[in-house]
């Protein structure tokens, strides 16, 4: 009896193992079956969030959308093209936007694409009831905030179709980048009212439930697995040169180098630990990404608020040190807040400005003048009497460079430092918005190229002011460039802003990011970006 | 054959006292686990292991240059050397302090959460598995409930309430840990209150808790003492995993845990960071299944003075 | 019997609604909410939380809870903001089953198979190479065996694939990593209660009648033998599970271990719910058959149940 209930029980397992072998791990992936295709293949380790452009929520998911949608520009690295619309007027106060469509332009499934499918697009993305994680980037339209808050009917918003080729925008303030902004955002993309409203809230939520206005339209999601291919429609398609490409989701960045040198990828982006032994292989680029420490102003430490203390925490730090180790000097170490390669009238935002901060490799002897200064002021005898805490996210990356903060702190001003790590959900869930921390490690990437996307974050009346930072001066310019025409000024206003916020030590920078990468010898054409999306493989060609 | 008769036998002498004497030395339970375990030489030497990992912990930071937090940019990812026996991380920390720092917080949480949850679990196991009824049938859905639970989360939750630290992992991992003990232990107490022995010694009339110390401990303690030494590797293991995961204790304190996660991103190009933590992990581990089986021979009452 | 099975079922339904109902007010109590990114604002927090119907007062969302998940809808993702998370345990628990059950069938077999060795030899020579073999099993955490395979069998001699889940020669190495702990468990119970069998009388008897040795292992050990092993059978499938968390992103298998850590990091309420409450009645089945297994295969349990 006992022997039979064991015979069966291994023999049902056996069976189920076998069964289930069967069922779910056979689906060979077809790539190079045809040598006449060109296929690429490349792999992210952040997973898309969504298929549903107007909910795309990030980079991650930008990056895709990029490529199946196409909005009335095409932006491909900061090189703004007409894209459904061929040509536009804009009103002297820069404030009306009239865009008019190409002819003859088709969805992915044969229909017309209209100037209504715009206006359905952007008046979905603002709709409360879609509740786009990214809605915010609509508040440029006039009364997008408006709409947002459900304080004026959707009707309201500044976009109209005049008719099927003519679409007009209105916005609410002059804004030089917007072009630009809508070229890289995918929750401007045009979608198909009908096949929203078909498929409700399972629109996009795989592959089929969905059209495509883009450069290639999507044919398969499932497993972790995204297979994009040409869109034959598409206006521009004779520029398309891939058939076929393979996205797959693989976490580790490790495995990811380890399938690269497998050749199971045709791109692969090297994990920092591992840069300095594949700097020769590899290139690389920036990403826009900028970090540094937040310093809670408002905290109920009375150190942070002075200062003398402020500036000896900024002298306090051999950011060159710093950077070899907690980067293994991947990234360039860095002392200002906006990102160097901006443009700033025809110039590189670095080249056009000199920014006056704290030496890379920092100045002990000044960092003890103003921490002596501090204690003073502070009424503390021993600099061991002081304590801040470091709040960091638990990535693996974020508790090293908090470590290196935390053992240069302690060294050089001999102050006490602890950790706090928390995760990645309750640092934007919890720790930034509501101030509950005293020094954070945090970090900024543009949406859009212009100085105000980093500056923003230390004006007193921002959603983003996690620092909970107020200073006159900076607010004062900061208004008066949202509303300045003249572009020279506008862009000295801005810099002279980001020097007020160095002067008064409002956060402590770090780094700015570098990304290095790999690629197989025949693809070429991949373009690289610092705002909203980092890596564009749409005119990629693999010879 | 030959005739018996009372003639051809002699006796020899009677004496009380003779057949009263014990022909084996007289020792405690444990005196005499002790002598086996020190003839089981595998044994031994993992109980010498773990002593000397022990010691190492305590002393080896105390009487080293470096500190366990130090950094060097001129040190990083060092190998083995004179001046850094066992090489540096990559940001230029001294790995053997690292080791025998990591050594301190992984030993006690393994030690600590594995006595605790084998302590909690015997004692209610024993007490479903010997009582039985309501009790047991209520106890069986707590804990039901809580096993459905995984661990995780609760883990997850208790640590994000108490905050990082070792204390802290401890309580975490206790909250659900002792019911694998439980369970285990509630199955073989109703496996042996059914044997004869026992029934035999109900049906005297023998009390409870006489039954349990006399019959039941004893039968089950090989089986508890070997699962006590299969717990204290499993809970160092599960220190690493949740350090994996990115929990565990707040930096820079680590943990056997903590470096062989940190090491394991460098498998490829930097493999000394990886192999010490992960060699100390193993030999722990061999040291105490060695031990744990030793223990399990030398507590058996059945092999009780048996050379 | 058949009365023993219906209590323990219904036993197990009831700490199935406990089990959702701690879980369900757990989640809510974790720091942190499911709306978070770098560049949410108020607003469209705002009116995400209407959307997901968070502004509603807590007791009627667990009633509305409730009534969904008793039509067996676990709701939309808070994250994978399109996609249900019966969908997403649909398309991943496929693959988290498959490895979970190869690696179950190797440890389980091997497992018992190094046990029996072991004991049958013990002291001997072969018994040191089976405990060896198992405790190297357990000596390594298997992110570091996932990772080590990994290196040395996919990439340094590669005669494996390094990662993904498209057929045969792709499940090898995790599966093999994933089983590795738990041989080790079940090798190490299996020898334990080997050696306790091997005293019982009637295995004494069975050698004075002069049965062979091979018919005495077989027939006498190890089927009663088994019946501890079978005991940590519910702590081995929870084992195995867990270690598909890790097993699954160094092998880039898009199975539920990984979003099932991801959704807890991200705060990510209707998942952790969902797949907890998946997990949960996984396990609480499990547990089940074993015990009802348990009945079954030791009659003195279910006569003193009785």
């Amino acid at each position: 009896m006992k022997k039979k209930v064991l015979a069966t029980l291994l023999c049902a397992t056996m069976a189920v193992g076998l069964l289930a072998g069967c069922g779910a791990a056979k689906k060979e992936s077809d790539s190079g079956s045809d040598s006449k295709e060109k296929v690429f293949r490349y792999a992210v380790s952040t997973e898309p969030t969504t298929l549903d452009p107007t909910k795309a929520n990030g980079i991650g998911d930008n990056e895709i959308q990029h490529a199946l949608t196409e909005s009335l520009v095409r932006n491909t690295a900061g090189d703004v093209q007409p894209g459904c619309a061929e040509s536009w007027d804009v009103s002297d106060d820069g404030l009306t936007y009239t865009f008019h469509l190409r002819d003859g332009l088709k969805w992915s499934d044969g229909e017309d694409l209209t100037a209504a499918d715009f206006e359905y697009g952007w008046k979905r993305l603002l709709d409360p009831e879609t509740a786009s994680p990214y809605a915010f980037i609509g508040e440029y339209i006039k009364n997008g905030l408006d709409v947002e808050q459900g304080k004026k009917d959707v009707d309201e918003l500044g976009v109209k179709a005049v008719d099927d080729q003519t679409f007009e925008v209105t916005l609410e303030n002059p804004t030089a980048y917007w072009l630009s902004l809508i070229g890289s955002s995918s929750q401007y993309a045009p979608l198909r009212q009908d096949v929203v409203e078909e498929y409700g809230t399972d629109f996009a939520a795989t592959a089929d439930k969905n059209v495509y206005s883009g450069p290639f339209k999507l044919t398969g999601s499932e497993n972790n697995e995204y297979i994009f291919e040409k869109n034959e429609n598409y206006w521009n398609a004779d520029k398309i040169n891939l058939d076929k490409v393979q996205l797959t989701y693989v976490e580790k960045p490790e495995t990811q180098l380890s399938m690269y040198e497998a050749g199971d990828l045709d791109y692969v982006q090297v994990p920092s630990a591992y840069v300095p032994d594949y700097e020769d292989k590899s290139e690389k680029f920036t990403n826009g990404n900028v970090d540094y420490c937040y310093i809670n102003h408002k905290s109920d430490n009375k150190a942070l608020q002075n200062k003398n203390f402020r500036l000896a925490l900024n002298y306090g730090i051999n950011r060159e040190d710093y950077n070899k180790l907690a980067n293994s000097s991947v990234h360039n170490a860095f002392n200002g807040l906006v990102y160097q390669g901006l443009q700033a009238n025809g110039k590189t935002y670095g080249e056009a400005y000199k920014l006056d901060s704290y030496p890379l490799a920092g100045d002990n002897d000044k960092a003890k003048e103003y921490l002596e200064k501090a204690m003073k002021e502070l009424g503390v005898s021993k600099a061991s009497d002081i304590s801040v805490e470091l709040t960091t996210t638990d990535a693996e990356s974020s508790k090293k460079i908090a470590e290196v903060v935390q053992s240069q702190w302690t060294e050089n001003l001999g102050i006490n430092v602890d950790i706090r790590q928390v995760t990645y959900a309750e640092i934007y869930g919890e720790v930034l918005p509501k101030g509950d921390y005293e020094i954070a490690f945090g970090g900024w990437g543009a949406d859009y190229d212009d100085p105000y996307s980093y500056l923003e974050l230390f004006k007193s009346d921002a959603a983003y002011n996690y620092s909970q930072y107020k200073n006159d001066k900076v607010d004062e310019l900061l208004n008066d460039a949202k509303v300045q025409t003249d572009a020279q000024k506008r862009m000295d206003e801005l810099h002279d802003a980001e020097q007020e916020i160095i002067d008064d030590a409002a956060f402590i920078p770090l780094q700015s990011r570098n990304i290095f990468y790999m690629h197989d010898e025949r693809v070429t054409g991949l373009n690289f970006y610092f705002c909203s999306l980092n890596f564009d493989w749409v005119y990629a060609d693999m010879k | 054959m030959g005739e018996y008769n009372k003639e051809k036998f002699v006796i020899k002498g009677k004496s009380i006292s003779g057949m009263e004497s014990i022909h084996r030395p007289s020792l405690s339970f444990w005196q005499d686990a002790w002598r086996r375990l020190r003839k089981n030489k595998a044994a031994f030497i993992g109980l010498c292991i773990i002593v000397l990992y022990a010691l190492l912990a305590i002393f080896a930071p105390m009487l080293s240059r470096y500190g366990f937090s130090s950094m060097d940019t001129s040190a990083m990812h060092a190998t083995p050397s004179a001046a850094h026996w066992l090489g540096c991380d990559a940001t230029g920390r001294d790995q053997w302090v690292r080791v025998w720092m990591g050594a301190r917080v992984s030993l006690t949480i393994g030690l600590f959460s594995a006595v605790i949850n084998m302590c909690v679990g015997s004692v209610l196991g024993g007490l479903c598995g010997y009582y039985g009824g309501r009790l047991d049938m209520i106890m069986m859905r707590v804990i039901d409930i809580l096993y459905g639970i995984p661990s995780l989360i609760i883990t997850i939750l208790v640590m994000i309430v108490l905050g990082k630290g070792v204390t802290c992992l401890i309580v975490a991992m206790c909250i659900v840990g002792w019911i694998g003990s439980c369970r285990f232990v509630r199955g073989e107490v109703y496996r042996l209150k059914e044997q004869d022995f026992v029934m035999a010694a109900k049906v005297l009339g023998i009390p409870d808790f006489i039954i349990i110390v006399r019959h039941i401990i004893p039968n089950i303690i090989g089986l508890l003492v070997t699962n006590l030494c299969m717990a204290i590797p499993g809970a160092i293991f599960q220190e690493a995993f949740l350090s994996y995961i990115g929990l565990g204790i707040a930096p820079p304190n680590c943990s056997w845990g903590i470096l062989a996660k940190e090491g394991i991103q460098y498998l490829r190009i930097h493999p000394h960071e990886i192999i010490w933590p992960a060699f100390f992990i193993c030999t722990t581990m061999l040291a105490l299944n060695l031990l744990g089986d030793g223990l399990r021979d030398a507590v058996d009452p059945k092999l009780r003075g048996t050379e | 019997m058949a009365k023993y099975v219906v209590k323990r079922v219904i036993a197990a339904l009831l700490s199935l609604l406990c089990l959702i109902t701690i879980v369900f007010f757990l989640v809510r109590l974790m720091p942190g909410d499911p709306f978070t990114s770098v560049k949410l604002t108020k607003e469209v927090a705002a009116n995400m939380k209407s959307y997901y119907g968070f502004d509603k007062p807590l007791l009627l969302q667990y009633a509305t809870y409730l009534g969904n998940l008793f039509q067996g809808n676990f709701g939309y993702s808070m994250k994978y903001t399109n996609k249900t998370v019966n969908y997403i345990i649909g398309q991943t628990f496929p693959f988290s089953a498959d490895l979970g059950i190869r690696a179950l069938v190797l440890a389980i077999s091997f497992g018992l198979v190094l046990g029996i060795i072991a004991a049958r030899n013990r002291g001997k020579k072969l018994d040191f190479i089976c405990v060896l073999i198992a405790i190297i099993g357990t000596s390594i955490p298997d992110f570091i065996m996932g990772a080590v395979l990994q290196y040395f069998f996919g990439i340094k001699w590669g005669l494996l694939p390094v990662a993904k889940y498209l057929g045969f020669e792709y499940t090898i190495l995790p599966a093999t990593a994933l089983a590795f702990y738990t041989l080790t468990s079940v090798s190490r119970v299996m020898r334990a209660s080997m050696l306790e069998v091997v005293q019982q009388d009637y295995i004494k008897t069975a050698r004075s009648k002069g049965l062979t040795d091979f018919r005495i292992t077989w027939k006498h050990q190890i089927r009663n033998a088994i019946t501890p092993v079978m005991t940590i059978m519910g702590p081995t499938v929870a084992a195995v599970l867990t270690g598909t968390f890790v097993i699954e992103s160094i092998f880039a298998i898009p199975g539920m271990g990984k979003y099932y850590v991801e959704s807890i990091n991200n705060n990510d309420y209707a998942m952790i719910l969902g797949m907890t409450v998946f997990y949960g009645m996984f396990l609480v089945t499990c547990n089940l058959i074993v015990d009802i297994l348990y009945g079954v295969a030791d009659p003195r349990v279910r006569i003193g149940k009785r």
